[in-house]
């Protein structure tokens, strides 16, 4: 099959509403979106920590936060396997090759960017905001979510970040996820599977579905982005 | 608690390292009357305002305010950020609207229909009605202190605390601010205003302290309004 009729035969599997096809898209999309659900509030509460409050080892969390920002997916992948396998210490809880074992891995990896993009946004708020709230008799509670909402450009862009980075990784999905059709075979590890098939097909519209979503991703971001650079004082 | 005084510090301290900034200072706010603190750029005026407000703290003092007696900061701070209230150098705009703005100064128990009436009232006094809508971070120098103003107003605090509030505003915003300030002063709102130069406050303060070195003291009132003219106020008395 050359590639213009690959090309052709993923259009027609796309736009025909080929099953199979949209089955691992709704996986992708519902794993993934699952797993930044779950990171995103105790990674913004860790981002508003590590930036609003002084407390021993903050630097040296803000650090460690930065460096997991750059350990490969295979490696959290290994890692959880060894934990969720039989022999690991959770193996008891049976969630090798299950879509809970890919969320997991998926808010393991989510989780450094949220913080550190998080931590970014969050410390660019100026200080007087957070006294202005409280001396205006602001709860603390109150004041944090008026410090959430002044960087919230900021912290939709850690969001879209992040997504984008769980929803095209293969290296964890593939490991604890196992790539089983219909369960936990999502579009990376799909892509992987059919390539190493020679089926391009099903492969290309996968790559075309992962294109349109990080354009989309990145056109958001920009805008994001953008606005937050207009409502800065 | 004497009802005489809104608030009352005794015995305060502070200082970074082993410096004493303050040294057993002692300060009484007289309820309903305005005090204008001077002293040179340096001088700890803006320190002292943030103590007093609770959003910084020191390392010793007892503070007295609406009937307690407080000696542990953690309890006085929570007191003195809900009843004292400190206006920045440069009031800091919320990102939003004028009326976002003051709504966030109106607890969550006012009925929707008094934030209503009161945002209004507030824009009124204010002199900006038509500036409801507007991005409260477009506004210039004056407006924002003029909104700043009336967001205080709505969060009703027992004591105000001004730092420097007519600080690089022109001669028609400052105659604004200042005029607001005396209403406020009329109303029955305890005023601390700090200034470097209080020759643009004449009228206003029941009182003017200076602090130097320090320490608080009493202080004659400037003797003549002159624009630019140095704030040269005679040490009298120190206060006990």
């Amino acid at each position: 099959m050359t590639l213009w009729e690959a090309t052709d035969h993923a259009m027609r599997l796309l736009l025909g509403g080929d099953e199979s096809l949209w089955r691992i898209i709704g996986i992708s999309f519902k794993v993934s979106g699952i797993a930044i659900l779950m990171a995103t509030p105790p990674a913004v509460l860790t981002a508003f920590a590590l930036a609003w409050l002084r407390f021993p080892g903050r630097r040296l969390l803000i650090s460690l936060f930065s460096t997991l920002l750059s350990v490969p997916a295979v490696v959290v992948g290994l890692t959880l396997y060894l934990l969720l396998s039989n022999q690991g210490p959770l193996g008891d809880w049976r969630l090798l090759f299950t879509q809970s074992a890919m969320v997991a891995g998926q808010v393991v990896l989510a989780f450094p960017i949220l913080v550190a993009m998080g931590h970014a946004a969050l410390q660019s708020v100026d200080q007087r905001a957070w006294e202005t709230a409280r001396t205006l008799g602001a709860s603390f509670f109150k004041a944090f979510l008026l410090v959430l909402r002044e960087s919230r450009f900021g912290l939709l862009a850690a969001l879209l970040a992040a997504y984008g980075r769980i929803i095209a990784e293969v290296g964890a999905s593939m490991m604890l996820g196992g790539n089983i059709l219909d369960y936990t075979r999502n579009i990376p590890t799909a892509i992987a599977l059919e390539t190493s098939k020679g089926e391009f097909a099903q492969g290309i519209a996968l790559g075309v579905v992962l294109l349109l979503l990080a354009s989309t991703l990145n056109g958001l971001l920009h805008y994001v982005q953008g606005k937050g650079g207009v409502s800065t004082p | 608690m004497n009802e005489k005084f809104a608030l009352e510090v005794e015995g305060l301290r502070y200082g970074p390292g082993d410096r004493n900034l303050f040294d057993s200072m002692n300060l009484r706010l007289e309820s309903g009357r305005c005090v204008l603190l001077t002293g040179e750029n340096g001088a700890g005026k803006t320190t002292l305002l943030r103590i007093l407000a609770g959003l910084q703290k020191p390392r010793e003092g007892r503070f007295r305010l609406e009937g307690g007696d407080f000696a542990a900061w953690k309890k006085m701070r929570r007191i003195l950020q809900k009843r004292v209230l400190y206006l920045h150098q440069q009031p800091y705009m919320f990102d939003g609207t004028v009326e976002y703005n003051l709504r966030f100064a109106l607890s969550r128990s006012t009925g929707r229909g008094a934030k209503e009436e009161l945002v209004e009232r507030a824009l009124e006094w204010v002199g900006m009605s038509g500036f409801r809508r507007k991005y409260a971070r477009s506004l210039s120098g004056g407006e924002r202190q003029r909104v700043a103003l009336a967001r205080a107003w709505l969060a009703s605090p027992t004591v105000m605390l001004l730092d420097e509030p007519t600080a690089n505003l022109d001669a028609e915003s400052r105659e604004r601010t200042l005029r607001l300030l005396r209403q406020l002063r009329l109303q029955g709102m305890t005023l601390v205003l700090a200034s470097h130069d209080p020759h643009h406050f004449t009228d206003l303060p029941d009182r003017i302290l200076r602090l130097h070195q320090g320490r608080i003291f009493h202080a004659a009132p400037p003797p003549t309004q002159k624009e630019g003219s140095a704030a040269v106020i005679p040490l009298r008395q120190e206060l006990a």
